[in-house]
């Protein structure tokens, strides 16, 4: 018997204001009650409990001084004091905060802006009030620029310690009801890809910039390359549904940050810009239109209260309405798999519903997520198909072959995940050769092939990174899909 | 088996308002000093008054880091080592939100060691409860930064022989506003402690000593989980003023407990504002700086 913490209690009750309880079942046995009561009140009991533990008694209630100690030094919750006249349960209604007010960018007009600075123009636009990051070439001015504006409009910059606590951090905030964004290159992604799919699991929207360099490692940090495209797809373990849109121009790095809000609000997930190294550090015109021009979504706050909201309950659009920290639901998220609660539920169908619906959630709103331009692809006989820079790179060489005489298309992935697989494979039965030039050594044109299957060629062409394609280079690959040679 | 246990009117106990009763019993193990833990530490939110909608638990990944279910508050339970930056995240992005991480200390201090003293240099608005059981619960008793030399573990097999980390001296010399070491059986004073520590703007580190009777004791011939809090009572002494650099804990000295910090100095969200207010004189931010 050790009074630790607790003074013996010297007083002599005639009555108890209310009886020891011991909620047997609950009872692991571990005697700790039966031990630390100062007065020895009470005895193991003879008898197993549903668990085959031998749960305490009260055998001496004459002897208790309703000290508590016993509630507090239960490591189960399996014995409590019941006061007389004392109401348990205080169910408190939740109160709903307003959501967090937003302030307009600073900027509208025209600019000569750089790439990097037009994503987070983008981001603060679209409402972006929180930006955790941690430097690296070519992201970094996207973070300096944040830490130079976000505080101005009432938002929270923070350089962490590293791209592990920035996905972290990001999540965070967008629980508590930020739009949130990191920006970071090949080598961050790497680390935060755990985080990502925690992303994915507790279903957090956010944003995650990739500009990309030359890769792997640490590769050409001042470079650029597009060899991180698979990882956006598959980066984190497991299956989740992704998407990525890859910018082409510092245009396009305001226009489809703002977009990748919208998507990550809607599907509740982080979605990616997958930028690279030219588009973030080249500098040419970019449209800021004000705020109010913008086309925004905001997220699906819940109006159910909170006995009824179940946060992973989601409707036929596959996706659950949010409710954020302090809004007083009081849920529970975790990334292990779980129920519609939010409780972890190990069972083999909790995790077959919960993981079809994060990859069903996308693929069956493909069609609004996907975006392609096209060019003279309804007639064309080869169709180049490329992503961000490369399309910029493409066409002088699209040009030339056309001077040819070849009947040449393009399309344009703006969004690479999730892939248009539909739109491909239509493609495919109609020309002669499909052309992919990339910079990595072919990974979009693996997706091409699948889904082309034997209907015409596929002609990747691959570069590393830290140079360009050469235009001949596209010119030939063309040429020779034109007249149905296999690459 | 016990899983669907039906007989438990899970609104019974007077913790009831605050735990997921319907989620008991939990997953630890008989005689472990986690429940107890977690008494104290709704316990000590009771005295803090802190209320309970406003009031966000964040939790990495460990037996520990499994308290995040269990508590009817906004909770969350994110990968591990990751509770910090995670809940960091929530603090700056709400300033009225109070948010508590609790976890083990394998999560807090070995993967996500980085994170901790990050947070403690910035001084961001955390109260950081970290339960250390001297080894990694939850995969089977392997070495954490804090196994004891000589102690056993499952990958320390003939006795460990790396130094461990003495958590409250890290805290302190990272610049946390507020540290304190207790063990699981000092239930009151620990509760008093988090009701400090939930109070004090900045942040706060209580280091939690705790049984693990299951791993960590059968590997050290340590007896159950009662003859553990019997052994810890044996060793522990209160000493306030204690110097928390100066207090390591080893496999059978003294534990030193007591409330070590407690100062008031500015957080990562003052220096912030007071910086751009130093930049800015006319800007708006005499009140908080982000209303909703
Ligand atoms: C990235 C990663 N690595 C490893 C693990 C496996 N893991 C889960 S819990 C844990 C150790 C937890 O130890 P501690 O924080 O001391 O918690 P305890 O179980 O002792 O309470 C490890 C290594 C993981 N979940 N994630
Ligand atoms: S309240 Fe519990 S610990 Fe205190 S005297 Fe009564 S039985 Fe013993
Ligand atoms: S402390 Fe709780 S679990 Fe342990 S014997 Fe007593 S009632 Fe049972
Ligand atoms: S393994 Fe140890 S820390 Fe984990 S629940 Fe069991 S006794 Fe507690
Ligand atoms: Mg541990």
């Amino acid at each position: 018997m050790q009074p630790y913490g607790n003074p013996k209690v010297k007083i002599k009750h005639k009555k108890l204001p209310g009886r020891v309880v011991v909620i047997a079942d609950r009872c692991k046995g571990c005697d700790y009650c039966i031990d630390y009561c100062p007065r020895d009140v009470l005895v193991r009991s003879e008898g197993f409990n549903t668990k085959g533990y031998h749960p305490p008694k009260v055998a001496n209630e004459d002897a208790c001084t309703f000290c508590g100690l016993c509630e507090r030094i239960c490591p189960d919750f399996a014995i409590y004091l019941e006061h007389e006249n004392t109401q348990r349960i205080t169910i408190q209604e939740p109160r709903r905060k307003q959501n967090i007010e937003f302030f307009p960018s600073p900027l509208r007009g025209e600019f000569f802006m750089q790439g990097d600075i037009a994503c987070a123009e983008g981001a603060l636009a679209a409402g972006c009030r929180f930006f955790g990051a941690y430097p690296i070439t070519p992201a970094s001015e996207i973070a300096e620029h944040m830490s130079v504006v976000l505080p101005r409009l009432k938002g929270v910059f923070i350089q962490f310690e590293d791209e592990i606590a920035s996905i972290a951090g990001i999540l965070g905030a967008s629980w508590a009801g930020r739009k949130s964004m990191t920006a970071t290159s090949g080598p961050g992604i790497s680390l935060m890809n755990e985080n990502i799919g925690l992303g994915m699991m507790m279903e957090v929207p956010a944003v995650i910039v990739n500009v990309q360099r030359g890769s792997p490692s640490t590769g050409l940090p001042t470079s650029w390359g597009q060899s991180d495209m698979m990882q956006a797809r598959w980066g984190s373990h497991g299956d989740y549904g992704s998407i990525a849109l890859c910018p082409k121009s510092c245009q396009e790095m305001f226009d489809l940050t703002v977009m990748a809000f919208n998507y990550s609000e809607k599907y509740r997930l982080p979605v990616f810009i997958m930028s690279d190294g030219i588009v973030g550090h080249m500098t040419e015109k970019v449209v800021i239109p004000p705020v109010e021009k913008l086309k925004l979504v905001e997220r699906k706050y819940t109006r159910k209260t909170a006995d009824k909201y179940k946060p992973y309950e989601a409707g036929p659009d596959l996706v659950p309405e949010f409710a954020k920290a302090g809004d007083g639901y009081r849920y529970h998220t975790t990334g292990l798999t779980h129920d519609e609660r939010g409780y972890p539920d190990m069972s083999e169908e909790a995790h077959q519903k919960l993981v079809n619906r994060l990859v069903n959630k996308i693929k069956a709103h493909a069609d609004d997520i996907i975006i392609l331009e096209e060019k003279d692809t309804e007639k064309a006989d080869v169709i180049v198909i490329s992503y961000g820079i490369t399309s910029r790179l493409s066409a002088p060489a699209i040009a030339i072959a056309k001077k040819k005489g070849i009947k040449v298309g393009s399309l344009r992935l703006v969004t690479v995940w999730p892939f248009p697989e539909k739109r491909i494979r239509e493609l495919s039965k109609r020309v002669s050769g499909f052309v992919v030039p990339e910079m990595n050594l072919g990974q979009i044109v693996l997706e091409v092939e699948r889904c082309s299957g034997k209907n015409c060629t596929v002609a990747g062409i691959g570069h590393a990174g830290g140079g360009i394609i050469r235009t001949e280079d596209i010119v030939k690959a063309i040429t020779e899909a034109a007249h149905g040679k296999k690459k | 088996m016990a899983r669907k246990n039906k007989i438990v009117n899970p609104e019974s106990h007077p913790m009831g308002d605050i735990l997921r009763m319907d989620r008991m019993p939990h997953i630890w193990c008989s005689g472990c000093g986690l429940g107890t833990a977690m008494t104290a530490f709704v316990e000590g939110l009771k005295l803090a008054g802190a209320d309970y909608n406003s009031t966000v638990v964040v939790s990495g990944i460990g037996c520990t880091a499994r308290i995040a279910g269990y508590i009817k508050l906004d909770s969350y339970h994110t990968t591990h080592g990751r509770a910090i930056p995670f809940a960091t995240g929530i603090k700056l992005a709400n300033q009225d939100l109070k948010v508590v991480v609790f976890s083990g200390d394998g999560d807090l201090f070995a993967i996500g060691g980085n994170h901790l003293i990050h947070a403690a240099r910035r001084n961001v608005d955390l109260t950081v409860i970290c339960v250390n059981n001297f080894i990694y619960g939850m995969t089977g008793g392997q070495n954490a930064p804090t196994t004891p030399i000589s102690a056993y573990s499952s990958t320390a097999p003939y006795g460990n022989c790396e130094e461990p980390f003495n958590l409250v001296g890290i805290a302190a010399s990272a610049g946390a506003s507020y540290v304190a070491r207790w063990t699981a059986l000092h239930t009151r004073r620990l509760s008093e402690s988090v009701s400090t520590a939930f109070k004090r703007k900045g942040f706060s580190f209580i280091e939690v000593v705790s049984p693990c009777p299951t791993v960590y004791a059968r590997k050290n011939r340590g007896g159950t989980g009662l003859d553990l809090l019997k052994e810890f009572a044996g060793r522990s002494v209160i000493d306030h003023t204690a110097d928390p650099t100066k207090i390591p804990l080893d496999m059978d000295g003294k534990i030193v407990c007591g409330e070590f910090v407690n100062i008031e100095k500015p957080t990562f969200w003052d220096t912030v504002q007071a910086g751009l207010k130093k930049r800015f004189p006319n800007i708006y931010l005499e009140k908080k700086h982000m209303e909703e």
